[in-house]
């Protein structure tokens, strides 16, 4: 029997249970490997945090030649959203957790009716292993973030933690080209000054707003950004700019940059 | 033989041949239905464990070469690969016929892994066949039961659906991999007061389909958690399912409502305040592949096809 198998599992190995825990079952969609990162960068999962959200999305239309934004419809969009994540968290703080990580935010059309979006939120409450209380959120709520366990690890080992999932959002109806000007490009290249604009101005709105939302979270940063082009159903021309990632400030006990171990080079020979 | 073969007069040792096969299958038959009843493990099966075990036949792993390396660096031998299924028709109920079926699966892998004499079966994996035969669907654990090297056959073999390498390293940090737990529920909603319908133009949210599905949902988590304790303190959850279905009332009865929510999961028995004990490197493959050193997505997305609706 090799000596790197801790006593507790070698004896349930042998079919010998311990006694009920006193701590109860916790519960997480964590892989194995989240898992362990997670428990080793010191957090313990407590249990899965979900909101959710049935939304009915109002009706707006742009009009036919207009660059413009469908404030109706990137009010819903980012409404729903907060909600669920809203919920999340406040199932998250009614746990106790000081954090919850793998936040997956996702969208589903209810097949019935097309004006209804179901908005899930669903991610793990963590709590620091010795109860250390500096990991949560300005306002003393548990953070959240939609970084693997994996990238939880590397953030707290580059000198940061995450405060807070940000995210903007902008709906935005592109203008449709009149018949006069579709004639005059005919058989040449130009570029459509409009739609260009049109995708300027969308995303712009889109980053202002996560940025606001950090700024509002007081945090550093924003990592992980990742910026989206969905349509949800919408007509043609109808376009959501998203912008998602993750808000951060530098540890209570800064990391000097010369103290982060560089990465080592491999190259694997499989496939 | 040729195809003209089959029409040709047998001989009498091949006709008796042939009984003898057809009664050996039905005596087989008959014993796997009792041992369905009785909880046993059918006698053939049984036979071909016990021979594994003491070493008559050979072992069977469903590991690869790099993996039966870490069960031996591990102290861990196999013993035969084991299956056990459960082939459910719902009759009142799809959501939790899921439930009953992978539980009766798990209770009979367990008992196949007592006859190999195992402390463990790992790299268990749920199948279904994809045969869609009337309101029913089988299930199915498939899996390599193993000792551990100086302890005594378990009473009660764990069962780890992580692979060999996972399995390890959960033991290496003192989280032993138990078990499966699922929670399933479903509900009916009768929408009496139309309180669903939305007839409002503007954006507003439908907190009765909203409070409705929190409801199912929260069942669904109470039933895995339920289902969990008798195996372990915490779980591991990779199924997620849940669908939500309108259907119009007969007779100008109101609308009526389905929600059903699955969860599946690993469970564990952790011990808490045992870090892993394995020093992390970060390490960078030079060979193409999804890191997050070198970006997890797709780096260029102009000219693929758009990505589906339904990810945001």
């Amino acid at each position: 029997m090799p000596s790197d198998i801790p006593a507790h599992a070698r004896e349930r190995l042998k079919g010998l249970r311990s006694s009920v825990s006193s701590t109860g079952v916790f519960t997480s969609d964590f892989s194995v490997n989240e898992f362990l990162l997670v428990r080793k960068a010191g957090f313990e999962p407590i249990g899965l945090c979900v909101g959710t959200c049935v939304y009915h999305v109002g009706i707006q239309y742009g009009s036919w030649s207009k660059n413009q934004e469908l404030e109706v419809l990137s009010k819903a969009m980012y409404h729903a959203r907060e909600l669920a994540m809203s919920r999340m968290r406040a199932e998250a703080t009614a746990m106790g957790a000081d954090g919850i990580v793998g936040v997956k935010l996702t969208i589903k059309r209810l097949e019935w009716d097309e004006h209804l979006l179901e908005f899930i939120a669903i991610g793990t409450g963590v709590v620091h292993g010795e109860g250390h209380k500096g990991f949560r959120a300005h306002d003393g709520g548990p953070f959240t973030s939609d970084l693997t366990g994996q990238d939880f690890w590397s953030l707290l080992h580059s000198g940061y933690r995450p405060v807070e999932m940000v995210m903007g959002s902008c709906v935005y109806h592109v203008a449709h080209r009149g018949v006069i000007s579709g004639l005059a490009s005919a058989g040449r290249n130009v570029e459509l000054e409009n739609f260009t604009s049109a995708m300027y101005e969308a995303r712009e709105i889109a980053i202002e707003r996560m940025q606001v939302e950090a700024a509002a979270a007081k945090a550093e940063g924003v990592v992980g950004v990742d910026m989206h082009e969905g349509s949800h159903g919408w007509q043609t021309h109808v376009i959501e700019f998203f912008a998602i990632g993750t808000a951060v400030l530098p540890l209570a006990q800064e990391i000097a940059p010369e103290k982060i171990a560089d990465p080592i080079m491999v190259l694997s020979v499989n496939d | 033989m040729s195809l003209f073969d089959l029409f040709k007069p047998r001989s009498p040792e091949a006709q008796a041949q042939a009984q003898a096969q057809q009664a050996a299958s039905a005596q087989r038959q008959a014993d796997i239905t009792e041992s369905l009843h009785t909880g046993a493990v059918p006698a053939a099966t049984r036979a071909r464990l016990e021979g594994a075990r003491n070493g008559r036949l050979p072992w069977m792993a469903t590991l690869t070469p790099a993996e039966l390396m870490v069960a031996r660096t591990h102290g861990l031998k196999p013993i035969a690969s084991i299956s056990a299924t459960c082939w459910m028709h719902y009759g009142w109920s799809w959501t939790e016929g899921h439930s009953q079926g992978w539980e009766k699966a798990l209770w009979r892998l367990r008992e196949e892994a007592k006859a190999a004499g195992a402390n463990a079966v790992v790299d268990v994996k749920m199948r279904t066949v994809p045969l869609a035969i009337e309101a029913s669907m089988d299930f199915t654990l498939v899996g390599t039961a193993v000792r551990v090297d100086g302890l005594p056959p378990s009473s009660d073999p764990i069962v780890a659906t992580v692979p060999m390498l996972e399995f390890t390293k959960l033991l290496e940090a003192d989280v032993v991999p138990t078990g499966i737990a699922v929670g399933a529920h479903y509900e009916w909603m009768t929408d009496w007061r139309g309180m669903a319908r939305q007839t409002w133009m503007g954006n507003s949210e439908s907190q009765v389909l909203s409070q409705f599905w929190e409801t199912v949902r929260q069942q669904a988590h109470a039933g895995l958690r339920q289902s969990a304790r008798a195996q372990g303190n915490g779980v591991l959850a990779h199924v997620n399912f849940s669908q939500m279905f309108e259907r119009e009332g007969k007779d100008k009865q109101p609308k009526q409502y389905l929600g059903r929510h699955i969860v599946i999961a690993t469970t564990v028995d952790a011990r808490r305040g045992l870090p892993f004990p394995h020093e992390i490197k970060m390490v960078v493959d030079l060979h193409a592949g999804a890191t997050p050193l070198t970006g997890t997505q797709r780096h260029h997305q102009s000219y693929a096809s758009n990505d589906a609706e339904g990810a945001i």
